[in-house]
């Protein structure tokens, strides 16, 4: 079934993607994977073939992604600053082996969902991390824009400039962005009193698309379960493969839309039960809304201010001036 | 000067700004204050420094919420702005706009605010207000080109080029903390003694006369030249040129029969009067 699948997938150019990786593992992709990041990107994750890597200690995609970025922090200050007044530190350096949640070390990891849907048992993995949201408000409300949307969707946090204050975790629906204190710019400015470190999370591997590989997870993953390509062949190819399942797919509305779709033989509500939200562990919650969206429409008349403001000048103007010549007529006339 | 600037001498008070002026002040300054409070609820610091326990800032932590309000003060704010901008430059009142010689006349000012010399005969603006028009300008209008930019960036783009961003956003930040800063020194400005009697007119769009005539006499030699040219135009008159030397207060006007009077007949009167003093002035 699975052979099916990539083969179908095959003939179309983001598939020479990932088989390109599946044969040629650590070689260089096509020149079509260069011409895929000038554009939108999107992953799809099947859930109908992850089985979380049962026969391995840590899953494929997470020792992948742990490998890529496990000098990606620099080192933490050996005496972190209590920042002041709230005394928040946090400190994941000396568990960066943690790969069952979210952390600054660990930008992805697999939950394991145990449903019970139509009087029958049902287990699926499902891989949890960014999911690089079409209007990400972690990026756009980043008071020094530190986290941005990249061109070709990916959502990256630039660890040099990032204080840690962790805004993009607080409006992120699913809190994926994880704060590693001791370390970045706020140590060097006013470390007790503004900042506390730097964010982490998933930045779909953008430097490896820029030099044409594939993200780790993607590459890694042994049943094919992940794959990247062009936004609009991953769309297709998920409702492709939900219809075909009679399954569910989620990412694709989710907070305004994302770059990952999830396509599921279960439904995401019973998954979503199985998903307690804790801290690192989102939980799934169908159709959670992107909260920003309700301030778009007065933003809009917010860039319309200039033009009101001109119009009401211009008419007010006319007004007033219509007033006086009235009555210096009248004052004229009376004289 | 504003057309409508005038002596209101029973109330022995000169209107200063119109409504027109207060409102777009009150405007500018209450949305550019709750611009400044939610810019820094903005920043991760409402949880931090405990904003949030201080009773009915509960929301302060909510950075939806406090863009919400930030996106309703900046139209006000910015429409405000532009506003002011092209209604009286529509108008041609350029009395805030600086002058040759502004920044000397500055100093001389605010040594004199300390005790230190004797400030010169004033228009209606002081210098310093006038340069600190045009910097607050500045800074209203690089904080509204740099919000705009963001703002469509939230909406519509938010992948737009990172080195833009990255120019708004920061030109925002310090631009942000100018504004705080240019805010404090208004503050402080309102502050000095001296001053005070200008909050009356920011408040309620009048000023003293016996201040007015002390410290802006510039200005009511202007408001009181209008006055007479308007009395004469009414009249249809033609006055001397009037010289440098101080003129006559409006109520020796009326009394030497020059100002109007109330009613037809006696105006009728004073008429005739006022056409022979003038045309025997005129002789002069």
């Amino acid at each position: 079934m699975s052979d099916q699948k990539i083969s179908k997938i095959n003939r179309r150019s983001f598939l020479q993607i990932t088989v390109g990786a599946a044969a040629f593992a650590g070689i260089s992709l096509p020149k079509t994977v260069q011409a895929a990041s000038d554009k939108q990107l999107s992953t799809l994750i099947d859930l109908s073939l992850c089985d979380g890597c049962a026969d391995r200690e840590t899953p494929a995609c997470v020792s992948s992604c742990k490998s890529i970025n496990q000098d990606k922090i620099p080192k933490v200050a050996d005496n972190i600053p209590e920042p002041w007044p709230r005394k928040t530190i946090e400190d994941w350096s000396k568990k960066k082996e943690v790969t069952n949640r979210l952390t600054p070390y660990n930008f992805i990891y697999v939950h394991k969902a145990e449903i019970e849907a139509s009087g029958r048992k049902k287990i699926v993995f499902v891989p949890r991390r960014c999911m690089h949201c079409d209007n990400p408000a972690c990026a756009t409300i980043c008071p020094f824009s530190a986290n941005h949307k990249n061109e070709n969707g990916a959502v990256v946090i630039n660890q040099k400039q990032c204080f840690g204050g962790a805004k993009c975790r607080d409006v992120c629906p699913w809190e994926i962005p994880q704060r590693q204190s001791g370390v970045g710019i706020y140590l060097h400015v006013l470390p007790g009193l503004m900042g506390n470190g730097v964010m982490y999370k998933c930045d779909l591997c953008n430097e490896r698309l820029k030099e044409g590989k594939l993200p780790g997870c993607v590459e890694a993953c042994p049943r094919k379960a992940m794959l990247i390509g062009q936004k609009f062949d991953m769309e297709t190819e998920a409702q492709e493969r939900a219809q075909r399942m009679s399954g569910y797919i989620y990412g694709k509305k989710e907070n305004g839309g994302t770059a990952t779709f999830y396509v599921s033989p279960v439904p995401f509500e019973l998954i979503n039960k199985t998903m307690p939200k804790k801290p690192g562990q989102p939980d799934m919650m169908p159709e959670v809304q992107r909260r920003m969206a309700g301030t778009d429409n007065l933003g809009k008349v917010v860039l319309a201010a200039p033009f009101l403001g001109l119009a009401a000048a211009g008419a007010l103007g006319w007004f007033t001036r219509r007033k006086e010549l009235v009555k210096k007529e009248v004052e004229n006339e009376n004289g | 000067m504003r057309m409508a600037d005038k002596i209101l001498t029973e109330e022995n008070l000169v209107s200063r700004h119109g409504i027109i002026e207060l409102i777009e002040h009150w405007a500018i300054a209450t949305s550019g204050l709750l611009l400044l409070l939610t810019g820094i609820f903005e920043l991760p610091v409402a949880k931090r420094y405990y904003f949030i326990v201080v009773p009915g800032l509960g929301w302060s932590a909510d950075f939806i919420t406090s863009l919400y309000i930030h996106y309703a003060a900046s139209l006000v704010f910015t429409a405000a702005g532009i506003f002011h901008l092209a209604y009286h430059g529509l108008r041609n009142e350029k009395g805030l706009i600086p002058r040759k010689g502004d920044m000397a006349e500055s100093v001389t000012v605010i040594k004199s605010l300390f005790g230190f010399g004797k400030e010169p005969p004033m228009p209606k603006y002081l210098p310093e207000q006038r340069l600190a028009y045009v910097g607050m300008a500045f800074i209203m209008a690089i904080l509204i080109i740099s919000g705009l930019i963001k703002t469509y960036k939230n909406i519509y783009a938010p992948d737009m080029s990172l080195t833009i961003v990255l120019w708004a956003t920061w030109v925002h930040n310090i631009f942000f903390i100018l504004f705080f800063l240019a805010f404090l020194a208004h503050m402080a400005a309102i502050a000095l003694r001296p001053n005070w009697p200008m909050v009356r007119g920011i408040l309620t769009g009048n000023v003293r006369l016996n201040y007015a005539r002390h410290r802006h006499s510039l200005w009511l030699a202007e408001i009181e030249k209008v006055e007479v040219v308007l009395v004469a135009t009414a009249q249809e008159i033609v006055l001397p040129p009037i010289e440098a030397e101080p003129l006559p207060k409006p109520q020796t006007l009326q009394q030497e029969g020059l100002m109007p009077a109330t009613d037809g007949e006696t105006a009728k009167a004073n008429d005739e009067v006022t056409n022979e003093k003038i045309a025997s002035d005129s002789k002069d």
